[in-house]
């Protein structure tokens, strides 16, 4: 062979390798391609999938805790009416037990909603809600709640709620025990002698997971929330409480 | 493929890869266990319809669940990369708006949520964190091939076959 026929050659096998690799990288890439869509396909699925059963977990989960006894004398919205029912205004106090700013309000101006309940210039919507069961181990905002309701029950709410913020415990580690609530009811005032078991059964907490929800529906983000006629106060310092009361009241 | 050559770009993508797993992992564990909070933390924006909040509420953590089990697996990164910005720019938009009318809320990433003290709002800190997390599935978006990721095992090119060329020798 000569060397230009040896070199032809060469030539020629060297072309069919190049397209026999230009077939195979082809083949590979579309293969390639083909597997990563099977792969996103799959994992958007698999995503997909997690979030639907999710949604039904957690609807289900919400379902069976907002079940449960409403307490007899709580209205639909999910408050305990304190005062003459026909007052002229209607201060409307959401709390979480919970909350230092509740505390605050209560401690501030605790005496004077008591002081215009009682002349009859208000008729007090009490909400006790739980929008900081994360903040304790022991879902302590949704318990202590639902002991209010049972001191509620007992005809003893404002003295029960004054104890309770009076032995607030702090936030991020555990609330007050069934049992220390169940003395500070009976330290307020408290003999009915279904009051301890009410409050160990945490027998009103699906109506306070209820009566919660309800407030988040009704515009409530946060605690305390005051409304004096429906209107929200901004400052609910004594002064400001009761110049709202007045121009309520017209 | 050139902007392997560099090591730096690798190292960086695996810990974009990580972090962006670690902060969705993280967000959506924490929410995933008082779904009626997260509801509440969603109506505190005040944008949702409230047909849709309750959905928005009990799905949202399973999402960010679902794309921080795909980037710390490396799976599907490209997509789970574009699907972790497009969330993250939703989170952005939200906060943005609820800063600029002047809402008080926790953003409620990491569960809670809701109004909080005007002092005590973070907007801008939970802004640069997301602003970061979206750097991070850029690049990723951009990158999604990073080492010990699921990917690379699935796609590893198949052992040289018969037909690959030989290198050429010329011998006489």
């Amino acid at each position: 062979m000569s060397n230009a026929q040896r070199q032809r050659a060469h030539d020629k096998a060297e072309q069919r390798r190049a397209r026999a690799a230009a077939v195979l990288a082809e083949q590979r890439a579309v293969e390639r391609r083909r597997r990563a869509r099977t792969v996103t396909l799959a994992a958007a699925l698999g995503v997909a999938l997690l979030v639907v059963v999710g949604v039904a977990v957690q609807a289900s989960r919400t379902g069976s805790s907002t079940t449960g006894a409403t307490p007899p004398s709580a209205t639909e919205a999910g408050a305990f009416v304190v005062g003459d029912a026909a007052a002229p205004v209607t201060l409307s106090v959401y709390s979480d037990f919970l909350c230092p700013a509740c505390k605050a309000f209560e401690e501030a101006s605790g005496a004077t909603v008591d002081e215009l309940v009682e002349a009859g210039a208000v008729r007090l919507e009490y909400h006790p809600i739980s929008i900081l069961d994360r903040a304790s181990s022991d879902r302590y905002s949704t318990r202590s709640a639902s002991a209010a309701a049972c001191a509620a029950e007992a005809g003893a709410l404002r003295p029960f709620s004054e104890a309770l913020f009076a032995a607030q415990p702090a936030e991020g580690g555990t609330g007050l025990s069934d049992g220390r609530m169940v003395e500070l009811g009976r330290s307020a005032g408290i003999d009915d002698d279904g009051f301890a078991q009410c409050v160990e059964d945490r027998r009103y907490a699906g109506w306070v997971a209820r009566s919660t929800d309800a407030a988040s529906r009704a515009g409530v983000t946060g605690t305390p929330t005051v409304l004096v006629d429906g209107q929200q106060l901004q400052s609910w310092d004594p002064a400001s409480l009761r110049a709202a009361v007045e121009a309520a009241a017209g | 493929v050139s902007w392997q050559s560099t090591r730096a770009l690798p190292a960086l993508a695996v810990v974009a890869r990580l972090a962006l797993a670690a902060l969705w992992l993280a967000a959506g564990l924490l929410k995933v266990v008082d779904p009626a909070a997260n509801v509440r933390a969603v109506r505190a924006y005040e944008v949702l319809p409230e047909a849709v909040v309750p959905l928005v509420g009990y799905g949202l953590p399973f999402l960010e669940i679902g794309l921080g089990l795909l980037l710390l697996a490396g799976l599907a990164v490209r997509w789970a990369a574009l699907a972790s910005a497009a969330l993250l720019v939703l989170f952005v938009a939200g906060v943005s708006s609820a800063w600029a009318r002047g809402l008080t809320i926790d953003c409620g990433c990491f569960g809670g949520g809701g109004q909080v003290a005007p002092e005590d709002t973070r907007y801008l800190q939970e802004l640069l964190r997301d602003g970061v997390a979206l750097a991070a599935a850029a690049l990723l978006a951009w990158r999604p091939s990073t080492p010990w990721s699921l990917d690379r095992l699935l796609h590893a090119p198949s052992p040289p076959s018969a037909v690959q060329p030989e290198p050429d020798e010329v011998t006489t």
